[in-house]
């Protein structure tokens, strides 16, 4: 019996074709996701690492700016919104009080109101002017949750929420 | 015999998961800006939280402890490649969830920002870790290689984490873990929000251990393969 076992060949032989193919269409898989990454990254981060500028800095590079397409961001200010048949308009305040009237067309997202903080894609319309001709209105909501109408529900067993 | 944790991980997670969903939807009340829309908070941060910290951070842990030769052992690089892909399922889900949210309250589907562009590139990363493994057969050379790619792609979780404080992001700060480690959430919305974070940890953590016993069931099936084999040949030796 070891004389019959010693005579069997068992060294490694090389990998069948299939197992080849298989291998290079992963290693075309690894490219592609190579090209996604330096696609996102070119995308994203590079174009619109910083993805707004805030009015204060719109502001003091408006000669600059002139009418390039930008993405500019201020906090709505109240009793300034007018809804138009295209849009809307309304007056937006930067962290230093400058201010820039925006006239946006296309509907405003679900959350867009007073006192709430927006970037607004567009331009300026011309390289000494405050006011801003938007194509769309992001809203940009902040981190903190409050409820609605605290302690004004009355559960059965009394207690308020 | 099963250990009594792990018996009860699964109605655990169940049970925590059916509250946080209780709570999320029907006790909780709706917020003073976002109205119902901020009931995505119990779902879409507790997702990112796992996929990002946890199961792409056991990943990047057990792939440190293969590459360490103290604790080197395939058990590290069966934990680093199964959590990879229950990460690849959590950073999807965080995607989603995100762009489920951001299309009511931003008023679009996807922003290439900083926090969203980072996210969508680890989850190639992630992509790419499964990949590679595919791409050699040598057990060794595979987890050493998928091991170093492992912990290089982690380089970018906390470029994720600091990116909306790092940039100017569209997408909102951090919810819980602020830089002054303010929660800036109320009563039991913050409960609510906290317990999500433990269901959705209980949750990979259950998954996990799933895959991982079909991968250990996968490997022994091999091993009585290659056995089974090798004695067919002894077997045609002999005649």
């Amino acid at each position: 019996m070891p004389d019959a076992e010693a005579s069997i060949d068992l060294t490694p032989v090389d990998a069948p074709p299939l197992k080849r193919r298989a291998r290079r269409r992963t290693i075309g898989v690894l490219v592609v996701l190579v090209l996604a990454v330096l696609a996102l990254l070119s995308q994203g981060l590079l174009h619109s690492l910083n993805y707004f500028e805030t009015i204060d800095q719109a502001m003091s590079a408006r000669a600059k700016l002139g009418t390039t397409t930008i993405r500019l961001e201020g906090v709505v200010k109240p009793h300034t919104i007018a809804r138009t048949s295209g849009g809307a308009s309304f007056w937006m305040t930067g962290g230093k009080g400058e201010e820039v009237f925006v006239s946006a067309h296309g509907s405003p997202p679900q959350l867009f109101q007073a006192n709430i903080p927006v970037v607004v894609v567009g331009h300026f319309t011309s390289s000494t002017s405050d006011r801003f001709y938007g194509t769309q209105i992001l809203v940009k909501h902040t981190a903190s949750y409050i409820a609605a109408h605290p302690k004004r529900v009355r559960a059965p067993n009394g207690t308020t929420r | 015999m099963k250990l009594l944790s792990q018996r009860l991980l699964g109605p655990v997670t169940l049970a925590l998961l059916g509250l946080t969903f209780w709570l999320g939807l029907w006790v909780t009340p709706p917020d003073k800006a976002q109205g119902n829309l901020a009931r995505l908070v119990y779902v879409h941060p507790a997702v990112a939280w796992v996929a990002l910290y946890v199961s792409f951070g056991t990943a990047t842990i057990a792939s440190a402890l293969y590459l360490w030769q103290r604790t080197r052992s395939m058990v590290m690089d069966r934990v680093a490649h199964c959590a990879m892909e229950v990460s690849v399922v959590f950073i999807l889900l965080t995607l989603i969830t995100g762009s489920i949210w951001g299309r009511p309250t931003w008023g679009v589907w996807w922003a290439w920002d900083a926090r969203l562009t980072s996210t969508a590139i680890l989850g190639v990363f992630a992509l790419a870790y499964l990949a590679l493994r595919r791409a050699n057969d040598d057990p060794d050379l595979r987890a050493r290689r998928a091991a170093v790619f492992a912990i290089l792609a982690a380089i970018n979780v906390p470029i994720i984490h600091f990116s909306v404080q790092w940039w100017k992001t569209l997408h909102q700060g951090a919810t819980v873990f602020t830089s002054n480690r303010q929660l800036l959430i109320h009563g039991l919305m913050a409960w609510t929000l906290l317990i999500s974070f433990l269901a959705f940890t209980l949750l990979f953590f259950w998954l996990l251990r799933a895959r991982y016993r079909l991968e250990v069931l996968r490997s022994e099936r091999y091993d009585v393969f290659v056995a089974e084999a090798l004695a067919q040949r002894r077997r045609e030796g002999v005649r």
